[in-house]
């Protein structure tokens, strides 16, 4: 297996040689750097402490009615702060202020440019050999073909949990930087499925980040097989971006047919399922999603490599 | 006769209902190189492509060492070094990332394996730039030192030549002979120019429509037809050296475009020259034009370049 780790190691040695990758983490920096920026200066955080935090948040929903009353627009926002602070009064918690952990949770959002960027390496790493020309020094090796997609494959995969940590980790140190970190395991009231929660920032994290993994993953797989069925990377990042900002609009379009259930988009987000919510379609469960999204996953990949093992490697 | 390195036994290509290799035989011999010549389109990459296994095989098979390559794709495969049509690498890497990208791919290749086939093809000045900004002649050699990596029994080169001046030739030519030589590596070089590998090949099989129309070895030429070459003299002055090939040696002699052309067995030459010299005509230079092996060619593939 000496064999597969030297190819992986080739595939994340040409991901990372190439100066469009730096640009990708150099953007995702200023964004996260911008979002701190802009987070610190817009939002006013408060250090709750033992003796004045009742104090504080009844003089915060104090303000924040106030403002309710002269401008209509922020009544959503307001009010669910304002329940959220009662429900730390009426449970007598003290509240966490604004830290790392909970920047870390918000920027959750970011895995959406997880997603793209991992849709670009997916899409391009075997079409760029095909436009490269070098597919054709990396096939006449005594390596089967189908260990060469798998290293490539693995790489896929391999950039995207770099990106992820590296979205997660820098997260981290910028809300450090800017708001303090809030604790070990900080816990914040949320609005889950059925009303308000007490849960802990951590857990919060985790289910959040993993959920949108899954999408992340799927799209990931569904650019490599159009990049090695079709040996073009503008269609399969094309094609995979637009389904994936598509996706949930697909779904929501043929919501009333009785195939919408089958529809991919409608199983990537299990978070669906969590808490016992009802799912968007009367008769799915997690076990049927589970199984949709297998079933996509081996299509594509056995797709991806019946193609690649088996065609000549002639001219464009 | 040597062992056969390589081995290609009725080897076919179709693709659709279009039949583009019909059944090619021949060998390759170590320590031999072979020039694979054809005119556009003749099928010489299409041969290639299924000698290191990128296309598949419709009927036929390619033995490599006695290994074949339908069957035993990856020992077989071992013993191949090859530059397909264009001698293409990353352009974002340097020479040597890219050599040592290629070097992981294959089981055994050390540092000095590396070190040994840059300086083969003397790129060492050049290794650490960019491939992107390498001229198409260091491209070349920085493609044959990668097919050289681990030590192969048998490369590939297609149209090697291709693209690069005089210069450059005669550098591939110098490479190619060093290995045939000196590590006994069977080489097969395409190409659809005669004149640009004839100097470097023992053998040339011509290849036309996907059929190998004739395998000729290039020094056997002048042994077959030994007693009537075509020589041609610059002397002065001319018309005085034409009367004395008449009178003295009963030769007629022509004058064209300056030099007395005459049909004469070689070892008559000495004894000409030594009747020009006693008669005070002076030789300035005796060539004999090797045109018999591309004449040949052209007679074969000059109606394909047609149709
Ligand atoms: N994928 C393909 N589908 C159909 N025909 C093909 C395909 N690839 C090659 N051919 C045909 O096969 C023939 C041989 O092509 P090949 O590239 O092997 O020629 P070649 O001898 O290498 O020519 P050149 O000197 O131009 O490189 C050509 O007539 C070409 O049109
Ligand atoms: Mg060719």
């Amino acid at each position: 297996m000496g064999n597969l780790f030297k190819l992986t190691y080739n595939e994340i040695f040409k991901i990372y040689i190439q100066k469009s990758t730096w640009a990708m983490y150099i953007l995702l920096a200023i964004l996260l750097i911008g979002l701190g920026i802009l987070s610190n200066t817009m939002g006013d955080y408060t250090d709750y402490t033992e003796e004045n935090w009742r104090t504080e948040l009844q003089a915060e929903n104090e303000k924040l009615t106030e403002e309710m009353e002269q401008d209509e627009f922020m009544q959503g926002y307001n009010s669910s702060v304002i329940a959220k602070n009662n429900y730390y009064l009426e449970n007598d918690i003290q509240p966490v202020g604004y830290g790392a952990w909970q920047f870390v949770m918000e920027n959750q959002l970011f895995l959406s440019i997880v997603s793209l960027f991992t849709i670009v390496v997916a899409g391009g790493i075997i079409a760029n050999e095909f436009r490269w020309g070098t597919i054709k020094l990396l096939l006449i090796r005594p390596i089967s073909r189908s260990k060469i997609l798998l290293s490539k494959f693995i790489a896929v995969l391999l950039f995207a949990l770099v990106t992820l940590v590296f979205v997660i980790v820098l997260s981290f140190i910028i809300g450090a930087l800017f708001f303090g970190i809030e604790g070990l395991n900080p816990s914040i009231v949320i609005e889950g499925a059925n009303g308000l929660e007490y849960v802990s920032v951590l857990g919060q994290v985790a289910s959040g980040y993993g959920f949108k993994l899954i999408n992340l993953v799927m799209m990931a797989t569904f650019a490599f097989m159009i990049s090695s069925i079709f040996r073009n990377s503008a269609l399969a990042i094309g094609l995979a971006v637009f389904l994936m900002m598509a996706g949930s609009s697909i779904v929501s379009f043929f919501a009333d047919k009785e195939w919408a259930k089958y529809i991919l988009f409608a199983n990537t987000d299990l978070s669906q399922y969590a808490n016992g919510a009802e799912p968007w379609i009367e008769g799915m469960s997690l076990s049927f999603s589970v199984t949709m999204l297998i079933i996509y996953f081996i299509v594509f990949v056995v797709a991806a490599w019946s193609v690649f093992t088996k065609r000549d490697v002639a001219g464009n | 006769m040597s062992e056969a390195a390589m081995k290609i036994i009725n080897l076919k290509k179709s693709i659709g209902k279009k039949e583009i290799i019909k059944g090619l035989d021949f060998e390759i011999h170590k320590g031999e190189v072979f020039g694979f010549i054809g005119p556009n389109g003749a099928g010489k990459t299409t041969t290639i492509r299924m000698m290191v296994g990128l296309m598949k095989i419709t009927d036929g098979d390619v033995h490599i060492l006695g290994k074949s390559i339908k069957q035993d794709y990856k020992e077989a495969i071992k013993e191949v070094g090859a530059i397909v049509e264009n001698p293409e690498m990353y352009p974002f890497m340097t020479g040597m990332q890219n050599l040592k990208h290629f070097a992981r791919m294959i089981p055994g290749v050390t540092m000095e394996n590396i070190k040994e086939v840059v300086s083969l093809v003397n790129l060492e000045k050049a290794i650490h730039d960019k491939v992107g900004k390498y001229s198409l002649g260091m491209r070349q050699r920085l493609g044959i030192a990668q097919a050289l990596l681990h030590h192969p029994s048998v490369l590939i080169l297609d149209e090697p030549t291709n693209g690069l001046d005089p210069a450059g030739i005669r550098e591939i030519r110098h490479y190619v002979r060093r290995l045939a030589t000196e590590k006994n590596v069977a080489v097969i070089i395409s190409s659809h120019l005669l004149s640009e590998v004839e100097l470097m090949c023992d053998r040339i099989g011509i290849i036309k429509n996907g059929e190998l129309i004739a395998i000729q070895s290039v020094n056997d030429n002048e042994q077959m037809e030994p007693e009537a070459i075509t020589v041609q003299l610059e002397v002065r002055p001319a018309n005085k050296a034409i009367e004395l090939l008449k009178t003295n040696h009963q030769i007629d002699a022509t004058l064209t475009r300056g030099l007395v052309t005459l049909q004469i067995g070689r070892e008559q030459i000495p004894n000409i020259i030594k009747t020009f010299v006693e008669h005070d005509v002076s030789v300035y230079q005796v060539e004999i034009p090797k045109s018999t092996l591309e004449d040949k060619f052209f007679d074969v593939i000059g109606e394909s370049v047609n149709g």
